[in-house]
């Protein structure tokens, strides 16, 4: 028996092992030929080695494979990461978060501040060499509208004179008002004065494109040897579903101040995975995974941004008993945001008093949210005395049953659970929590389905009106079913007003009238939470904006 | 033996055609659509993206365009993904699934049958028990929970091999040894119980009475008999972890397939779906063939072909 036993175990022994070594073979020679594929060369392959000591590389995740680096296709934070650092539009954001001019170098802007023309920096140039010109911007932009192209970044640029109507369908391509009338001079008239607007075009769907590389070859953007940009960084190689490689871009007008030789972008979705790279030096940024947050805030590596954007919950107007303000009211004020922040979220985000978010300077140099203070607060005395009211108003003995549904997801359902206490404990209202698949949740949240159910909102770009505008009757956005006359004027007034100081007091009406109706109720404001190793620097985060890398080190 | 080779592929066709049809009209009944996000939702960019994907086309015409997907295996580009194609999207996956699958099976199948073989043979001995401990354990420790403890312990603290990714084959083992420990432990109990039983067969103990070496009888006549039950699974779980698992591929960051079948649900991206329940469903039956085919060849009673048996 143990003579067969032996033998047994050789035999599975040497199964294992030839199984392993043809693996590994196969391994071995796939990193070698790709290794070949980089350098082509050996020569080149030993200058590198002696470079590497002093290369500065930053290791980053950007969670998943960029959706698409067609700048006008590539509409989310996981393509913008890459292309806010491999391309640049006419401005880019400041350290103080401010549109400053970038490809373009002179900005004028009409007496009725509807036409703007760019003139572009004599020394923008694409990392294929071409300088950048005019006619880039105009074809970019014309891409962007074109409805074959179904960009989703389509409608940040009707402000444009003639744009919607392309967009649309109705109207033609030359009626668009963006022109080259030469090579460096590039004019965009707009359709009423925008203050947003230089903000508005840093997002990457108003990213030139190199005209004569994308008409000869239309899927240019799809691997690394075809993309050509013009930002501080060129993409060096691209693996699907594994990694980004940036390196410097000599010809950036301002390669002086990029201090990085490369960029390593891993593409790393599960958090906790992230953060276990980060512990073992193979990352040098990484999220915070949500379970870890209390643990690691205040670690010296934790660092927190403002986010322009906040975590909510809408009532639908239309159904019992939310159909009444005061009611809705009584709802807000039960819940204790400070609590929900401290116990709950746990990542350092700041309670929502109000709807518009943290990081809009006004015209007095003040924030916004500080001049407008605090709307909605946790006061359970005036939060039962409204019900009382409310419900006498209506006739209501008891109040018709209600329900709060949130998308599945644990922190929302941590969330839902703290309101449904909060409700019950200042009201004496029994909540029923419903819980649903995340698609059908968006798609039955846009029919009125829910009477009370959570949402989010992030900005588009950086102005209060953003978020504002979304509450005007019957807006794609709203979804409230809530209508108020008093508010869609505010809105039109605020788009309308060219006076810095009267648009900020219309902004500030519009949110106290938002919160004062209450049609939604605001819990906190985004955050951008993140560990960076010691020695790393300058990287950039904008409340509304793209991760930027231009300015960043490592040492 | 050719009669039924082309009889079972017809089967396979009619099989296919019918989970792509079933999985097209659920996927279609579910309420949402893959433009339903938080932000955009401005009715223009809407009617240009569904006009893109044909989405605005009757679905009677939708199910029409997408049938012929399936015959030409053309399933167009990814909504989510625009940069791709499904068929882009599924031979890159697929390889690096593969792969890994290939290797877990491997594992599994050697240690979990080296394990329960040995249980069997020392049945209620120390082997025994230590093997079954390890199944009980194998089996209800989920294979998440495994990865990243071992992540935890042998990349971060003890620092032995790196964390996440798939770029060397370094990087391999840990994915491994977390993906096949479940697998290893059912082949491991699967094999012990029919080894236990095969073992008291009279034509065991007629084999020992004519004297053949003990070598012999386990390899040549229990162990040939115990493994049928073992590759009656074998067939689905070679295609449930050949296909990719969205787990253990999203805990080590592996670029295969396995997050397709999740995410693309998520997110209604109808191509992606169509695609990889096409492909799955395909291979799956593909698989189950085979594992018919292997039966015959394990086991000569089990007749491939009944007219041939009564002959």
């Amino acid at each position: 028996m143990k003579k067969f036993l032996m033998f047994l175990l050789v035999a599975m022994l040497a199964l294992v092992l030839v199984a392993c070594t043809t693996t590994k073979d196969d391994g071995a020679e796939k990193d070698k030929k790709k290794e070949t594929e980089k350098d082509d060369g050996k020569t080149e392959e030993v200058a590198e080695d002696d470079e590497k000591a002093d290369e500065k590389i930053l290791y980053m995740n950007n969670g998943e494979e960029p959706t698409s680096f067609d700048p006008s296709v590539g509409f989310n934070a996981v393509s913008w990461s890459s292309l806010n650092n491999l391309m640049e539009g006419l401005t880019r954001l400041s350290e103080d978060h401010l549109a400053v001019e970038a490809t373009a170098e002179k900005i004028d802007i009409s007496e009725d501040g509807l036409t703007y023309t760019f003139t572009i920096r004599e020394g923008a140039k694409w990392s294929n060499g071409d300088p950048v010109v005019a006619g880039d911007f105009v074809f970019a932009w014309r891409h962007m509208l074109d409805p074959e192209t179904a960009s989703p970044a389509a409608f940040l640029a009707y402000f444009i004179e003639g744009a919607e109507a392309y967009n649309n369908g109705e109207g033609k391509v030359e009626d668009v008002a963006i022109e080259a009338p030469n090579e460096k001079t590039f004019v965009v008239k707009l359709t009423s004065p925008n203050e947003a607007f230089l903000n508005i075009i840093t997002n990457p769907s108003f990213f030139p494109i190199n005209e004569k590389v994308a008409t000869a070859d239309p899927k240019w953007f799809t691997e690394a040897e075809t993309f050509v940009g013009n930002g501080p960084f060129k993409l060096a190689s691209w693996d699907h579903d594994v990694n980004l490689v940036f390196e410097k871009n000599e010809n950036y007008w301002d390669a002086d101040k990029v201090k990085l030789d490369k960029v390593h972008w891993a593409m790393v979705a599960d958090t906790t995975t992230a953060y276990q790279m980060y512990q073992a030096n193979e990352l040098d940024v990484s999220g915070i995974p949500p379970e870890l947050a209390e643990q690691l805030k205040d670690d010296d590596e934790a660092r927190f941004d403002d986010e322009a954007g906040l975590y909510f919950y809408r009532f639908n107007t239309s159904m019992e008993p939310f159909t009444n303000t005061k009611i809705r009211r009584a709802f807000g004020l039960a819940v204790n945001q400070e609590e929900i922040v401290e116990f709950i979220t746990k990542n350092g985000e700041k309670p929502a008093h109000g709807f518009v978010t943290y990081g809009f300077i006004g015209p007095d140099g003040k924030e916004f949210r500080d001049s407008v203070g605090d709307l909605v607060k946790f006061n359970p005395d005036e939060a039962k005395k409204l019900l009382e009211e409310g419900m006498k108003e209506e006739g209501y003995t008891e109040l018709p049953k209600i329900t709060l549904t949130y998308s599945t997801s644990e922190s929302h359902q941590n969330i839902a659970e703290a309101l449904q206490g909060a409700f019950k404990k200042v009201l004496d209202v029994d909540v029923e929590l419903q819980n649903v698949e995340g698609g059908v949740f968006l798609a039955e949240q846009k029919e009125f389905k829910y009477q009370m159910s959570r949402s989010s909102f992030l900005h588009d770009y950086a102005d209060p009106v953003n978020a504002l505008e979304s509450f005007i009757t019957d807006s794609p956005m709203n979804r409230t079913t809530w209508s108020n006359a008093e508010y869609d004027k505010l809105i039109a007034d605020i788009k309308n007003e060219t006076d810095e100081e009267k648009r900020w007091e219309l902004l500030k009406k519009a949110d106290e009238l938002l919160m004062a109706e209450m049609p939604v109720f605001p819990i906190y404001f985004y955050n951008q939470s993140t560990l960076e190793k010691p020695g790393v620097s300058g990287i950039l985060r904008h409340p509304v904006g793209y991760i930027d890398l231009k300015y960043a080190d490592k040492n | 033996m050719a009669k039924y080779i082309v009889k079972r592929f017809l089967m396979m066709i009619a099989t296919i055609f019918i989970i792509s049809t079933l999985t097209f009209f659920l996927m279609h009944s579910l309420p949402g659509s893959p433009f339903d996000e938080e932000r955009t939702s401005n009715p223009t960019i809407q009617a240009n993206l569904e006009k893109f994907y044909k989405l605005d086309q009757p679905i009677g015409v939708q199910y029409v365009y997408y049938l012929k997907s399936i015959v030409t295996f053309d399933f167009g580009p990814s909504i989510k993904k625009p940069n791709d194609t499904v068929n882009n999207l599924l031979a890159r996956g697929f390889p690096i699934s593969f792969e890994l699958g290939i290797i877990t099976m491997l594992v599994a199948v050697v240690s979990g049958i080296i394990l329960g073989t040995f249980a069997a043979l020392r049945h209620n001995g120390i082997i025994d028990y230590f093997a079954m401990a390890f199944a009980v354990v194998g089996i209800s420790v989920p294979n998440f929970v495994l990865a990243t403890l071992l992540i935890q312990q042998v990349a971060v603290n003890w620092e032995l091999l790196p964390t996440a990714t798939w770029s060397s084959p370094l990087h391999m083992i840990l994915p491994t040894l977390a993906l096949a420990t479940g697998p290893t432990a059912i082949i491991a109990r699967l094999t012990r119980a029919s080894m236990l039983e095969v073992l008291t067969q009279d034509y065991i103990k007629m084999a020992r009475a004519k004297g053949l070496s003990p070598v012999r009888i386990v390899v040549r006549h229990a162990l040939r008999n115990a493994l049928m039950p073992v590759v009656t699974i074998m067939g689905t779980m070679l295609a449930g972890i050949l296909t990719g698992t969205f787990v253990i591929e999203q805990i080590f960051a592996i670029p295969g397939m396995g997050k397709y079948f999740v995410e693309s649900i998520n997110n209604r991206d109808y191509p992606v779906i169509m695609g990889s329940t096409v492909f799955y469903s395909a291979f799956l039956v593909f698989m189950l063939f085979l594992v018919d085919m292997v039966y015959g060849f394990l086991d000569p009673r089990i007749k491939l072909h009944k007219k041939e048996g009564e002959v």
